[in-house]
């Protein structure tokens, strides 16, 4: 049970910051992926099962904020935080540089999934918002690689 | 056997999850289907959290503007004095017209049944995936919402309409800028009428116009027809910005809807056909 509590309310921070977003500007919500953050967080933290799991339920949170299929971010961030927590066993991704690149894979994945899956179920191509959408990888991958760096300094000061 | 398994426990773990939402997703099509009850739970488990935020930062924002940032109250004061003496105006001459149709306590009346009807709301959540499409407001069933009720902005100009979900204190508004909305419209000036949907991209499309209608122009006003059943007529749309024939049977016509999304903030759910009030 301890092991969920962290994460829940991650997932609550998340929608808190979402929804913070949209009220100061309809741009950030496209540009900064918060659900992913936490799916990858955790998924770095607990692993790949964990990773999906937690992929699978952001998914469907962020599913329940749309019109449309419900399901379909869900899908792109089961195998999102499944491969967060996979690689990441494999791979030491803690240095910054290295920690930034992971994120925008991952989530240069996800949006090609996304879209994919998109496309295969309406017959239509995502709206990017004037290419808005193709500075998420950026963007999140640098604001998650900053946090996830922060977070590693706090603890280790803790630590001591 | 069971070894094999084991190690491969994280796959098919990753596997079941994809099937269950795959069996989610195919549930779901063909779409414009019912929502399903998980999805019912989870927007009731996280729509509070933004009701919340929502809030707080009106709260703030309230407090900031009343205690702290002053500047320019005094000009927007006396714009305001000045734009509630006309509306007083008009409001009279609007009562005195209405008295024609009977006597003042019945206006009264009809007057005070259009105020219950009209239920203001704020705007908690935009679309994830395409915030053209749908947006999510503080009202809901325990505000007597209910699925097709029509959505308008400050100005009184078409929204969209209420679909599912609606939990207790939110409803999701479809707006007709999505592309899977149909709303019956006519052309205010010479009457010709056509279907209106959203084109995704925040403007909408008038379809079923034939090539060879030359009434309508840049610039003609789009009201709502009625007769979809949903959405009551002669309620301001938008208007015509741009008409191209093409080589098929039906003219593409692009309409700008008059709401605008950076006043997206409040709106109002109509309950009822204000006109069958008068």
């Amino acid at each position: 049970m301890k092991n969920f509590i962290k994460p829940f309310f991650a997932i609550i921070i998340a929608v808190v910051i979402y929804s913070v977003f949209f009220k100061f500007s309809i741009i950030l919500p496209q540009i900064i992926n918060v659900f992913s953050l936490v799916v990858i967080y955790f998924a770095l933290i607990k692993g790949e099962v964990f990773g999906a799991c937690l992929g699978a339920f952001c998914g469907l949170v962020q599913d329940s904020f749309s019109l449309g299929v419900f399901g379909v971010a869900g899908i792109a961030k089961t195998i999102t935080g499944f491969l967060a927590g996979y690689i990441s066993k494999r791979i030491d991704v803690g240095p910054f540089v290295r920690n930034f690149l992971f994120i925008f894979i991952l989530i240069c994945l996800e949006l090609t999934l996304w879209s994919f899956l998109y496309f295969f179920i309406f017959s239509e191509r995502i709206n990017t918002k004037n290419g808005l959408i193709f500075l998420q990888p950026l963007v999140t991958g640098l604001l998650g690689s900053t946090l996830f760096h922060l977070i590693q300094i706090i603890q280790k000061k803790e630590k001591y | 056997m069971l070894n094999s398994l084991k190690k491969r426990k994280n796959l098919l773990i990753l596997a079941a999850l994809i099937f269950f939402q795959l069996v989610l997703v195919s549930f779901q099509v063909p779409l414009n289907g019912e929502e399903s009850l998980f999805e019912k739970i989870i927007i009731s488990l996280f729509c509070p959290v933004q009701h919340g935020v929502i809030s707080i930062s009106q709260q703030v924002k309230r407090n900031w503007r009343r205690y702290f940032y002053l500047r320019d109250v005094n000009i927007q004061n006396e714009e305001l004095n000045k734009e509630i003496f006309f509306l007083r105006q008009e409001n009279r001459i609007l009562k005195n017209l209405l008295l024609e149709f009977g006597n003042k306590k019945e206006v009264q009346e009809r007057l005070e049944k259009t105020y219950e009807n009209i239920l203001p709301c704020r705007v908690i959540s935009m679309d994830a995936s395409n915030y053209y499409k749908s947006v999510i407001v503080n009202k809901g069933i325990s505000n007597g919402v209910k699925k097709n009720m029509i959505v308008v902005d400050k100005h009184g100009n078409l929204v969209g309409h209420i679909i599912e979900p609606i939990s207790f204190r939110e409803a999701r508004v479809q707006l007709i800028t999505d592309n899977s909305c149909g709303v019956s419209v006519f052309s205010h000036e010479k009457k010709i009428l056509g279907i209106l949907t959203g084109d995704g991209k925040g403007q909408c499309i008038l379809k079923y116009i034939l090539v060879t209608e030359e009434n309508i122009n840049n610039g003609d006003k789009i009201l709502t027809s009625g007769f979809d059943e949903i959405f009551p007529p002669e309620i301001n749309v938008g208007k015509v910005t741009s008409i191209k024939s093409t080589a098929g049977l039906f003219k593409e016509i692009e309409v700008k809807p008059y709401f605008d999304f950076r006043e997206l903030d409040k709106l109002a759910i109509i309950k009822i056909n204000l006109k069958d009030n008068f």
